[in-house]
């Protein structure tokens, strides 16, 4: 059945509502965050993505501030809040940005499990800041839409599971850190497995090529032979329902990512309006035009996230799209603003062009946009007896 | 110069990880491997120089490289070419008679103007009406055709995005954004159709929706040669004309409906007994004044439960309860909205005014029109509007509804309203004519 859709969902609101990056006044831990972002972020962001420097005391500090905190209820997140959380530090660094939409997901995880151990110990460490870890979860989502193979897969044993194969990079990860991961199970491979692992022994890991940027997420390849993974560690299996589950606040924090590399792009605009208008005057996606396209993009990303409903195909739609809308308006955003700052936003320690590298990166993580608008034509065909 | 020594029959392998490829006629020089060396011999150690997974982890490279994309459609699928910042162009969202009867009216008026059209099929060009009466003509979906959406897209200089959904409008920016890429448009024009109802008791993995050729088609395929048991839910027209269509092409053919009689929403007492005897005398079985509860798949075959808890078992069921519109992008671009997309009677403008609609997917005055006789003219209005060229603008009036069943052909003109009273003009066994009357006039003529 078709829900009915809300039009001009937020036209109600004082725009700072539907803003993602922007504080509403009132709000001291948004503001916190802001001003802790802006502080640390903007003078670290080139360290990070070029010279591969982790940020985490930033995040320690964020976590601090509460930016984890809307992830506490386990069973009704503020989803709004931390898409809220997220464009807010990716304003300033798309890779701090992305460490924190890894470590949201990893607390979603957490929260799904059935053990005190991970859903009240290690949860309240996670979001604190006390502990860090990611997500390894690109490969069973482009393995579930039909894209690739089942990279992991885990044998049953006494007291849990041993775990065999490779995943080429995962972020938000190191030694004595942990990620969610997922593993096919069974002969046939159709049942799968979502776990915590823990990357407690050096062997595990191993070191990734040399990326175009973004270069501070501690990103790392993992190997497993015959890895044990205790019961306890089990989050879900199987582990179909929580993939579904965390497929919107997955996708949505994500678009809450671009929609603060957007804003750093039309920020990087403005700064160079006084001095070089008179001749940016002639470029198209003019900041004004795209902060008019952000606001739209914003409007519908808080409303969707305000009014979860994944069981209805048009809001699924409507997710899938907001994914893919973000990923493509953070590129045009990106290279407009590389024009209209010119050399000096070309400089290797500029904000432009990180964020064009930043927007690319956005194009193309799980789910890239040819993953989006495949999954969106699978969604949209007709269903027809077999 | 000597050649290296390697054999010929070389073999490519992919890293599933990476999708890095391993060229045993290039080898991997950096690792140690020389050119030639086999992929057998490649050591246990050795990883892949781009994602560092091992040996295990490659599998040979077909020739071909492997599609997801069925075999028909061996021609590169379109793409968005332009994602400029601005565009002239008219895009039109919808191949099917509402889609092409607007490319077709713009064309004609203006042999230059570019106009994109987006299609979730291939956008072939079929009289959709056709589809519930091709049964018992022995067609199929090739003679169903009148012309490939390729063909009709290069004779009329369209460019057209076929297998391409349309799931994003920003009305703003006035871009459409589709599953091949963002167009941004200068007017938009939707010819989305309409969707048949869904129905919890109808799954659509056991029930079939006869709206489309694709459709059609597939149930035609698995229909085969044979004759089918079909239960046919809903005796509205197309409920009607196929249940005759299916009967003459030898199934046997149970006609399930919540009314008295077939089409009781739109007949009076007298023609409905008429017609309920006409297709009696075809050799459909009717079950009126019946609900369906659930569709359930059998040992013996689909079986659809009744709320008397009578159930009927089936190789095939076919609901056609109805129609209605998906208002998903309707919403997103903040058009009005009732039954259908709002728009207005004369220009078929939205509430947005670069946005335009015709079709299954509007309602004029609250009330939607789904039938094939409008189209045309709306085309016409929205065509000389969209090219600002001078019209006297769109003019409604009800179309006549004609009942294709070849057992008794049916005109039905006017408006007719279930609560006026049908006066009987002529009776006799060949012939019915009924009509009604408001303040004297003529509001609404039947024939049979």
């Amino acid at each position: 059945m078709m829900l009915p859709h809300i039009s001009h969902p937020m036209s109600d609101l004082p725009p700072e509502a539907a803003s993602t990056t922007g504080n509403n006044g009132c709000d001291d831990v948004s503001s916190r965050i802001e001003q802790i972002a802006q502080t640390r972020l903007s003078s670290l962001a080139s360290t990070i993505d070029q010279e591969g420097y982790y940020p985490l005391d930033v995040l320690e500090e964020l976590a601090q501030a509460g930016l984890f905190s809307p992830l506490a209820s386990k069973d009704n997140p503020d989803l709004v809040q931390a898409v809220r959380g997220v464009s807010a530090v990716s304003r300033w660094c798309g890779s701090t940005g992305f460490l924190v939409w890894c470590h949201m997901a990893c607390a979603l995880y957490l929260a799904a499990a059935p053990d005190a151990s991970l859903n009240t110990d290690l949860l309240a460490l996670h979001l604190k800041g006390a502990r860090f870890g990611g997500t390894a979860l690109s490969n069973p989502i482009k393995a579930q839409a039909g894209i690739e193979k089942m990279a992991l897969h885990a044998t049953r044993v006494a007291g849990g599971y041993l775990v065999d194969g490779t995943l080429p990079w995962v972020s938000h990860i190191a030694q004595g850190q942990y990620c969610g991961a997922v593993a096919s199970l069974g002969e046939d491979r159709t049942e799968q497995v979502l776990f915590l692992l823990r990357l407690d022994k050096p062997e595990l890991l191993f070191k990734c090529p040399h990326f175009s940027g973004m270069e501070g997420t501690s990103t790392w390849g993992i190997r497993l032979q015959a890895h044990f993974v205790p019961e306890q560690d089990v989050i879900a299996s199987p582990a179909a329902p929580l993939l579904k589950q965390i497929k919107v606040p997955f996708l949505l924090l994500q678009c809450g990512m671009a929609a603060g590399i957007i804003q750093g792009a039309i920020d990087s605009m403005e700064e160079v309006e006084g001095p070089l208008g008179h001749v940016n005057q002639y470029l198209h996606d003019r900041p004004d035009t795209l902060a008019s396209e952000l606001k739209t993009l914003e409007e519908r990303l808080i409303f969707l996230a305000r009014n979860p409903a994944p069981q209805d195909k048009g809001y699924m739609l409507d997710v899938l799209d907001i994914r893919a809308h973000g990923a493509e308006l953070a590129l045009r955003a990106t290279q407009s603003a590389l024009l209209h700052q010119g050399a000096r936003g070309y400089l290797s320690s500029a904000a432009p062009q990180r964020r064009v590298r930043e927007a690319q990166f956005m194009a193309i993580v799980t789910p890239a946009i040819k993953h989006l608008r495949y999954e969106m034509d699978r969604l949209s065909q007709e269903e027809m007896p077999v | 110069m000597n050649a290296p020594a390697y054999p010929t029959s070389v073999t490519l392998y992919i890293c599933k990880v990476c999708g890095w490829i391993y060229d045993e006629s290039k080898g991997d020089p950096d690792s140690g491997l020389p050119p030639g060396t086999r992929f057998e011999d490649i050591p246990d150690d050795w990883y892949c120089p781009l994602c560092g997974v091992g040996k295990a982890d490659f599998e040979p490279l077909p020739q071909q490289p492997p599609t997801l994309a069925s075999p028909d459609q061996n021609v590169r699928p379109a793409s968005v070419r332009n994602t400029g910042a601005t565009s002239t162009a008219i895009v039109i969202v919808g191949g099917g008679a509402a889609g092409w009867s607007v490319a077709r009216r713009l064309r004609a008026l203006d042999p230059l103007v570019p106009i994109t059209l987006v299609s979730a099929c291939t956008a072939d060009v079929y009289a959709k009406p056709e589809l519930s009466v091709a049964l018992s003509r022995g067609l199929d979906a090739t003679g169903l055709r009148q012309e490939t959406g390729q063909d009709a897209a290069q004779r009329l200089h369209v460019t057209l995005l076929p297998q391409t959904v349309a799931v994003g409008i920003d009305p703003h920016a006035q871009r459409l954004r589709t599953t091949r890429g963002t167009l941004p448009y200068s007017k938009l024009i939707l010819a989305q159709g309409a969707c048949p109802v869904e129905h919890p008791a109808f799954p659509a993995s056991l029930v079939w929706r006869i709206n489309t050729l694709a459709a059609w088609a597939a149930l035609r395929t698995q229909l085969g040669q044979n004759a089918r048991r079909i239960v046919i839910v809903g005796a509205g027209l197309v409920g009607c004309e196929l249940a005759e269509d299916a009967a003459r092409a030898g199934h046997s053919v149970t006609l399930v409906y919540r009314g008295k009689y077939p089409l009781a929403s739109l007949l009076p007492a007298q023609a409905g007994a008429r017609l309920q005897q006409q297709l009696r005398s075809c050799g459909v079985a009717l079950i009126p004044e019946a609900i369906v509860s659930s569709v359930k798949r059998t040992e013996h075959g689909t079986m659809v439960q009744l709320e008397t808890g009578e159930a009927l078992t089936a190789d095939y069921v076919i609901a056609a309860i109805g129609l209605q519109t998906d208002l998903r992008l309707a919403h997103m671009a903040g058009l009005q909205t009732d039954q259908g997309i709002a728009v207005n009677a004369q220009t078929l403008q939205t509430s947005n005014p670069a946005i335009y609609a015709l079709g299954d997917c509007i309602s004029l005055d609250g009330q939607p029109c789904r039938y094939i006789g409008p189209i045309a003219p709306q085309a016409d209005a929205i065509a000389h509007a969209v090219l600002g060229l001078p019209y006297e603008g769109y003019h409604h009036s009800p179309p006549a509804i004609r009942l294709k069943n070849r057992s008794l052909p049916l005109e039905l003109r006017g408006q007719p309203d279930p609560a006026l009273v049908w006066h009987t003009i002529h009776n006799t066994p060949e012939r019915l004519v009924m009509q009604q009357r408001h303040d004297g006039t003529v509001t609404a003529t039947l024939e049979v």
